[in-house]
């Protein structure tokens, strides 16, 4: 039992030893490193992007891009974008990919607009039934990926493909126009509050309460958790699979209302509105996980990220430039993104023990049994 | 330092003709720890020479340094046949007159043994360059017939035992080595084979000797050394206690070399377990991977080992306990609570910390306070929100108690030295306030001075009640920490040591005596 003396002496120098940073100098130094750390182009690189796109385009066309039409015309244009690029935030946090969303998108607003059109429901109601069936589909997910332990990549392929398939079978690939459709379901999305459409202030309340449930609740902690290190999580006391299966009824829920919103923009229920979005999400919410939280799918990261590239394609669109110059314009942007934050990661990881495992830039996919 | 006898001994001897491999200097420094410190080694033509030591003495680092897979720290120097080789760089491969066969084997088991072949030498290809399959399964069949291997060739290796993996990867490691001097190194081939199928393997090794091929033997198994080394070379903490003929040796002196003075010198809880409390948690009939029906009864504040081999179920039972080992069956109560099923155990919170941390714990992404806090995050809800600052303060609670070592608690946790990610691992488990905690491996990959303060810190928790079982291949853990040890072989407990009997020499013998039977 002499142990004991040895220990006590220990804890109460290790205690004094503890760099507690409570002096106001120390105070001081690490506020201002913190702030430094927070505006370094590593951590906001896609703010940057963003401010050296404007200058670039102020220079290039000084008559229509500087203007605020312009700011206007990159929110109208890409709110839908960034609802549904914040849908992919949660499963992807847990290491899920959900390709179905983009399809579930088409069936929502199909839905939505049928009930509109054809039986004459509210609104709301009819907005509701297409999120609903949206949340059917993340069901079916659920099930795929998590009970059957398919692959999610591969799963929620096939299952988007079902998807398309039930819409074709249904519309005919006919799309769902009627005159209903122009009245107060098209405000859902095209009414404005002082000149700036509704879906933007959508997708600002959405990540708002994403960026919530990510960075200040148990939950969001856990996600991460699940999609960093799966083992540890469930050695953690989280249960992994049940993180897993909400995560995918998230996404799906969530691009059931951006499918509704698109439905209502396009004031028509077309059965393949959704797949134009599939890309520009994933490349949005991936630029999005460098930004402000190193490797952590954001909320915020995915707006900036979605502001970025959607600046681009406005200027470009301003000063007339090719078609093809838009695309290459989004993948340099990726690309380089990317690959930035991946020789970061190299770096750091060098000097600690830790294995590379979980990173956006590096994706590798597994099922929820590996 | 040198200084060692035995090394002065091996450095005085004129260097035998016979020499096929040489290395002197070899020292080896990963940031904290000086995992090899002034190895010699010295392997003669036509022997099988082993390598021992216990769990951490450098027998990996010193085969990861010969493979070229880290470089060795400056002054080293090594020759085969006579030639310099560098070993301060590393390099796909060193020499193609050394070769290895490494623990995991590196085999693609979803190909069958001519493509594992094919893939380490080369492809016979005809002038279009395509793959002459009928003569590359010609090579394969003449490459394995030589031992005697009856084996589909063209089946994927994952349907092969694991001593025909084992003997297809030793004919891998040797595809286009025409005999001749040159060394093959083995790291613990036999770690995962059952006792049959050792003898086996052991008789091939003799035939690759007979070729005129220098061995390399890496093993724990000390049975093994007596039946087929010719020398052996004990490491312990990182140097070379001794490099000596097999012959004249018995287990125990064996042991005690690899053993040494250092464990006995070392650490010592002496933890005492009132004979009248109260049981904790008790298990019946544990069955599962490698475990075919295991007891346990775990006092309030006993500190129980468990010992035993790779392949012993000593790596399983504890996972087993705590419900996270698929398909275990078996009952388990805690505090006196109804019979479960092992596999519901979650439902206890029996907190585990794992050997594997990088693997199974850390979450290196994280910093080093969201680890911490991983599993008690419920406590810190605020109106459905986290409260960062109760967060901030029970983690910074537990790295003053345990001693965290880091410059912030926002720092991520692969900054930290493995002995301090390793404390907060633990911080993590008893964080939740358990009855009962699992350790497996608690000082793997741990320095030297941060394992005597995480063996206190289990200590003084013991004391205060907390029931404790420590699973390790590392018996210094055992030694230090524990009141009773389960000695484990083939899936079953086969001794129990109690109290002062807990010594080295009896439970390297428990383990060793059980294999051997």
């Amino acid at each position: 039992m002499t142990a004991n003396t040895p220990t006590d002496r220990q804890l109460q120098s290790a205690a004094g030893d503890q760099p507690s940073g409570s002096g106001p100098e120390g105070a001081a130094a690490g506020w201002r490193s913190n702030l430094a750390d927070s505006l370094s182009p590593r951590n906001i690189g896609a703010v940057y992007v963003l401010i050296v796109i404007c200058i670039v385009f102020s220079i290039w066309a000084p008559q229509t891009f500087p203007r605020p039409a312009t700011i206007k015309q990159v929110l109208d244009s890409n709110a839908i974008t960034a609802l549904a690029a914040l849908a992919l935030i949660v499963p992807l946090s847990a290491r899920v990919f959900d390709l179905s969303f983009a399809y579930v998108m088409s069936l929502s607003g199909v839905t939505a607009a049928h009930f509109v059109a054809a039986n004459n429901w509210n609104v709301l109601l009819a907005m509701l039934a297409g999120i609903v069936v949206a949340l059917i589909i993340g069901v079916v997910n659920g099930v795929v990926v998590v009970v059957m332990r398919i692959d999610s990549f591969i799963g929620t392929l096939a299952t988007g493909s079902l998807v398309q398939a039930f819409i074709s079978f249904v519309t005919n690939d006919n799309s769902i126009n009627s005159i209903k459709l122009n009245g107060s379901f098209s405000t859902l999305s095209q009414g404005t509050i002082l000149g700036i459409a509704y879906p933007v202030f959508y997708a600002l309340i959405v990540a708002t309460a994403l960026w919530l449930l990510m960075e200040h609740t148990a939950t969001g902690r856990r996600l991460y958790a699940t999609g960093f290190n799966p083992n540890a999580a469930r050695l953690a006391d989280i249960r992994v699979n049940k993180l897993r299966f909400c995560s995918l009824l998230t996404s799906a829920g969530l691009a059931g209302f951006a499918g509704v919103m698109l439905a209502s923009s396009l004031a028509s229920g077309s059965p393949s509105a959704g797949t134009s979005y599939l890309l520009p999400a994933f490349a949005a919410v991936f630029v999005g996980a460098t930004v402000f939280k190193h490797g952590r799918f954001n909320a915020w990261g995915t707006i900036v990220a979605v502001l970025m590239l959607g600046t681009g394609v406005v200027g470009l669109g301003l000063v007339s430039a090719p078609l093809w110059a838009i695309d290459m314009f989004t993948g340099v942007v990726l690309i380089a993104a990317l690959s930035a934050n991946s020789f970061e990661r190299r770096n750091l990881l060098r000097g600690g023990q830790g294995r590379f495992r979980w990173h956006p830039a590096r994706w590798r996919t597994t099922g929820p049994g590996a | 330092m040198g200084s060692t006898p035995a090394v002065a001994d091996a450095a005085a001897q004129p260097r035998a003709p016979g020499t096929v491999l040489r290395v002197t200097g070899l020292s080896k420094t990963f940031p904290g720890t000086k995992a090899l410190d002034d190895v010699t080694l010295e392997v003669a033509e036509g022997e099988i020479h082993a390598l021992v030591g216990q769990n951490g003495s450098g027998k990996s680092t010193l085969i990861k340094v010969l493979a070229g897979y880290h470089h060795a720290d400056p002054g080293a120097q090594a020759w085969l046949n006579g030639e310099p080789f560098d070993v301060a760089d590393t390099a796909d491969s060193r020499h193609h007159r050394l070769r290895f066969v490494h623990q995991d084997l590196g085999l693609f088991l979803e190909l069958g043994a001519t493509d594992n072949l094919a893939l380490r030498g080369e492809f016979l290809l005809d002038p279009l360059h395509r793959i002459r399959w009928r003569a590359q399964a010609a090579l394969a069949r003449e490459l394995l017939g030589q031992f005697d291997l009856d084996l589909d060739l063209r089946r994927p290796l994952a349907e092969a035992t694991p001593v025909q993996r084992t003997v297809v990867a030793i004919a891998a490691a040797l595809v286009g080595w025409e005999g001749g001097p040159g060394v093959l190194v083995l790291d613990e081939p036999t770690a995962v084979l059952p006792p049959h199928d050792v003898t086996r393997l052991l008789e091939i090794v003799e035939r690759v000797r007979s070729r005129g091929t220098s061995i390399l033997y890496v093993s724990h198994r000390l049975d093994e050394v007596f039946r087929l080394a010719d020398r052996v070379t004990v490491l312990r903490g990182g140097r070379v206690v001794q490099t000596r003929p097999v012959a004249g040796l018995t287990t125990q002196t064996l042991a005690e070399l690899m053993v040494g003075s250092e464990v006995d010198a070392g650490y010592r809880a002496g933890l005492t377990v009132a004979p009248d409390l109260p049981v904790v948690l008790r298990a019946r009939d544990v069955r599962g991977r490698f475990l075919a029906g295991v007891d346990v009864d775990l006092a309030e504040g006993e500190v129980l080992g468990v010992a035993g081999l790779p392949g012993s179920g000593r790596n399983e039972l504890p996972y087993a306990l705590v419900g996270a080992l698929p398909g275990a069956t078996g009952r388990i109560s805690v505090d006196g609570s109804e019979w479960q099923p092992v596999r519901k155990s979650a439902s206890f919170d029996i907190p585990l910390v794992p050997a594997d941390r990088a693997g199974e714990a850390a979450i290196s992404e994280f910093s080093v306070q969201e680890n911490l806090t991983l599993s008690v995050l419920r406590r810190f809800r605020r109106f459905g929100l986290l409260s960062r600052r109760s967060e901030q303060h029970l983690a910074g609670e537990w790295a003053r108690t345990i001693e965290i070592k880091a410059a912030s608690q926002d720092d991520l946790i692969t900054t930290l030295s493995g002995g301090n990610q390793q404390k907060v691992m633990m911080a993590r488990c008893l964080a939740r306030d358990p009855r009962v905690l699992v350790l497996c491996e608690p000082t793997a990959g741990v320095d030297v001075g941060t394992r005597q303060a995480i063996y206190e810190f289990i200590a003084s928790r013991a004391r205060a009640g907390l029931s404790l079982m420590v699973s390790s291949s590392d018996t210094g853990d055992l030694l230090a920490l524990c009141t009773r040890v389960l000695v484990m072989c083939n899936g079953k407990v086969t001794r129990e040591i109690a109290g002062d009997e807990i010594t080295e020499h009896a439970l390297v013998h428990a383990m060793e005596e059980m294999e051997q039977q």
